[in-house]
């Protein structure tokens, strides 16, 4: 079995520069409103059709709350500022697609780091941001660190859904919390 | 095994069949309203102990009451759920097919094909006119519009000379749509013997097991009604005993009727007291098959422990250097291997606390149902990302070559992100996603991969299982069967020989589905979509392995736009990957029924 071409980071590796991402992306839309929440999963990573043990692609996702995900701040503006933003940083876009449909229009937009890493801005029924890693070597859970999230979500909070890398309990002390967020952002709205 | 034949189907009145499935249903009805006059009539009224107060007394009444609980359950499982409900199940299985014979038939007539063979393997042919009118350098229109040509009207003429030199294209597209309409017929003809044969061991299974009737009144009534009394509650035990052992003959809609009828505390019995009776059983609602298989998954931990502690005791008492010591070491390896691939499972399934875990994902979180698991072959495992009993829409994967238990974290992880990407697509709907290795997947690409053999084994088991989510999901769930890789061929060969409930089948990057045309699946060719991007080598697959690629041109359905990764990678499983979102973007589409 061959495996994928040899990676930049092993998975504990690469959170914190996909949370850098995440986080760099945040800086540059206006107006921001806040993410709902943060969600770290996995897909299995395969070569040949097969998938690879030891191996895994990480994938982060920050999902606006749904009244926010349809506005034309978020579902339109956001978009245009990211091509703009990441095309400056000397990313490849390599996907920028709007897809009509009966009651909502969706935007895709894809960019690639040198590092490997993918970004995602997918507009949709909600509106996501998406950090990809790539295949990564897959860590043990013990050596994964909690990076804190950004966008307003709050640590350790119900809605930062990375539990399963933690079980003890995320480290919610000395997190960075830029936006001193609650964990809903449904009562305010 | 069915003996019917295609013009027998063509020419079947599916609305007799119905109206007797309706007959029976209304002799239920009329049945149930004597049995109600029993008890309220005779046994709390005329005979009622207001009347008549002595032990005899009190044992007529025991006596007409057992009888007529023993009515109305035969009425139930006899009378509607084994009769009515066949004939229904049957005649709109008939009537499916019937209506693609409609279709199918006038098509092989028009085009001048014949049908020929015995009615196991029919084959369409080419009649004798259109070889002749081939070889004349006369073909019909539609041969000539399918090979862009036109019909010649001359002798020698340009047209003419022109038909001549491409008289292999003539034959070659005449002999490849005879071969796609006879993949069609054959896959309709096989869905009706299935659904013939289904029928006839569901009635055949009633007509086999005669039930008790409560003993007559006597000098042995004593002696006999406590017998008879234990016999009614084993006969519960006994049918779920048949269900689960697949020799009830029942479908999984006569199953979940049959689960439906028992009482509270005998769903709770069976569930508690033999939980493999349930587990793995398509009808039975998936609360209580979660529950059931979660508990039979501590049992398989714990009894492998067990054995793996006697094995290695044993062991100890051993030669390190005889052969029986080295075949020990072979067991023991193989019992710790299932133990910690059971416990891999359950761990990701299951909370520190016992309580069944959530799947990391947008709101609402969804938790994973078990729905079967073994460690036979491979190793098996059916868990969904939420509740597909309730679900709007359900999409259900089956993977491909080398799926196995070991490995079955990053199969839910695939699953968890198409649920995930749905839900993130369709806020307002519910979304479950099952992942399916409910079969021993092929374990190489070559040679098993290149075998029909598994996707064979895998046909019968993949039918019950999507209709025993019809039969336990909402009416209108949104239904797709989505297979990747070899997972396809699985779908393609139990969609055209078993026949499945989907609304939609996606096949993505397939090495073939057994069948030439979308035609042959039984199901709406507009709903059958399929994917491979532009690099993978699967589309290099020969068509005599598996049939035509069902994203070529001439299969039918339709196609959708996958991105690749890197040139230099292997991109037959880029598909989820992080290079081709647009792929994932639709598959979201169709999993909630927004293409």
């Amino acid at each position: 079995m061959d495996n994928p071409p040899e990676p930049r980071y092993t998975q504990a590796e690469a959170y914190a520069p996909m949370e850098a991402a995440a986080a760099d992306a945040v800086t540059a839309l206006p107006d921001f409103p806040g993410f709902k929440e943060r969600i770290w999963t996995e897909m299995p990573a395969t070569s040949g059709g097969i998938d690879v043990p030891g191996f895994t692609i990480v994938e982060i996702t920050y999902v606006f709350s749904l009244p926010d995900s349809g506005t034309p701040l978020v579902r339109e503006t956001y978009v245009d500022v990211l091509r703009e933003h990441w095309s400056s940083l000397g990313y490849t876009i390599f996907r920028d697609a709007v897809k009509e449909k009966p009651d909502r229009t969706d935007r895709s937009l894809v960019a690639t780091r040198p590092d490997g890493i993918s970004l995602w801005y997918w507009v949709s029924g909600y509106t996501v941001l998406r950090v990809q890693s790539g295949p990564v070597t897959a860590s043990d859970h013990e050596a994964i660190e909690h990076v804190p999230p950004t966008g307003g979500v709050r640590p350790g909070g119900r809605f930062d859904k990375v539990g399963k890398y933690f079980p003890d309990g995320i480290p919610a002390d000395g997190a960075v919390d830029p936006f001193d967020s609650p964990d809903s952002y449904e009562d305010v709205l | 095994m069915s003996e019917l034949t295609w013009e027998h189907l063509r020419d079947l009145d599916c609305g007799a069949i119905r109206t007797l499935g309706d007959t029976w249903k209304a002799y239920v009805e009329q049945q149930l309203a004597h049995t109600e006059r029993l008890r309220t009539e005779v046994i709390e009224g005329h005979l009622s102990a207001e009347h008549f107060e002595s032990d005899t007394a009190t044992q007529v009444r025991e006596q007409i009451g057992m009888t007529a609980d023993r009515y109305e359950d035969d009425l139930s499982d006899y009378a509607s759920t084994r009769i009515a409900t066949t004939l229904f199940e049957v005649a709109d299985a008939f009537e499916k097919e019937q209506n693609e014979l409609k279709e199918l038939v006038p098509l092989i007539e028009q085009h001048d094909f014949e049908i020929e063979g015995p009615r196991s393997e029919y084959d369409v042919n080419l009649s004798g006119d259109l070889h002749q009118a081939i070889l004349t350098l006369n073909p019909p229109q539609w041969l000539c519009d399918m090979c862009g040509v036109q019909k010649p009207d001359g002798f020698w003429d340009l047209d003419t000379i022109k038909v001549l030199f491409n008289g292999v294209d003539l034959y070659g597209t005449a002999i490849g749509l005879a071969g796609q309409y006879q993949d069609w017929l054959r896959a309709v003809m096989s869905r009706a013997h299935d659904a013939d044969d289904e029928a006839a061991a569901a009635l055949s299974e009633m007509r086999e097991n005669p039930t008790e009737l409560p003993p007559r009144l006597g000098a042995t009534y004593d002696d006999l009604v406590d017998d008879y009394k234990e016999g009614v509650t084993e006969e519960v035990a006994g049918e779920a005993k048949a269900i689960a052992e697949g020799t009830s003959g029942m479908s999984p809609e006569q199953v979940n009727q049959w689960w439906e009828g028992l009482s509270e505390s005998e769903r709770q019995a069976l569930i508690e007291e033999h939980p493999e009776w349930v587990g793995p059983v398509d009808g039975i609602p998936t609360e209580s098959r979660d529950t059931a298989n979660r508990t039979l998954l501590d049992n398989d931990i714990d009894r492998l422990g067990t054995q793996i502690a006697a094995k290695e005791q044993a062991l100890q008492g051993m030669d390190p250097e005889s052969e029986e010591y080295e075949q020990a070491k072979e067991e023991l390896d193989g019992l710790k291997g299932d133990r910690d691939d059971l416990a891999n499972l359950q761990d990701r399934i299951t909370n520190d606390d016992g309580t069944p875990a959530l799947a990391e994902g947008p709101e609402p979180k969804q938790p994973y149902y078990l729905l079967g698991f073994g460690t036979q072959d491979s190793g098996r495992a059916i868990v969904s990302v939420g509740n597909p009993d309730t679900a709007d829409n359900v999409n259900t994967l089956v993977p491909g070559t080398t799926s196995n238990l070991t490995d079955v974290d990053g199969l839910i992880n695939r699953a968890e992100t198409m649920q995930s990407d749905a839900q993130l697509a369709a806020p307002g709907a519910s979304n479950a996603t099952v992942m399916w290795l409910g079969y021993d997947a092929p374990d190489t690409i070559v040679p098993e991969a290149m075998q029909e053999r598994w996707a064979d084994g895998a046909s019968n088991d993949l039918e019950r299982f999507t209709k025993g989510l019809d039969a336990t999901g909402q009416p209108n769930t949104n239904h797709t069967l989505t297979g990747h890789s070899y997972g396809t061929t699985v779908i393609g060969h139990a969609a055209s020989q078993d026949g499945v409930n989907a609304d939609n089948i996606v096949f993505v990057a397939s090495p073939g589905v057994g069948t030439d045309t979308a035609s042959a699946l039984g199901v709406d060719e507009d709903n059958v979509w399929s994917t491979t991007n532009s690099l993978d080598p699967i589309q290099l697959s020969p068509d005599f392995l598996h049939g035509a690629n069902p994203a070529g041109e001439d299969f039918g359905g339709n196609t959708f736009h996958s991105d690749t990764g890197a040139w230099n990678a292997n991109n037959h499983s880029t598909y989820w990957d992080d290079t081709n979102m647009a792929g994932r973007e639709t598959l979201a589409d169709i999993a909630t029924g927004q293409r």
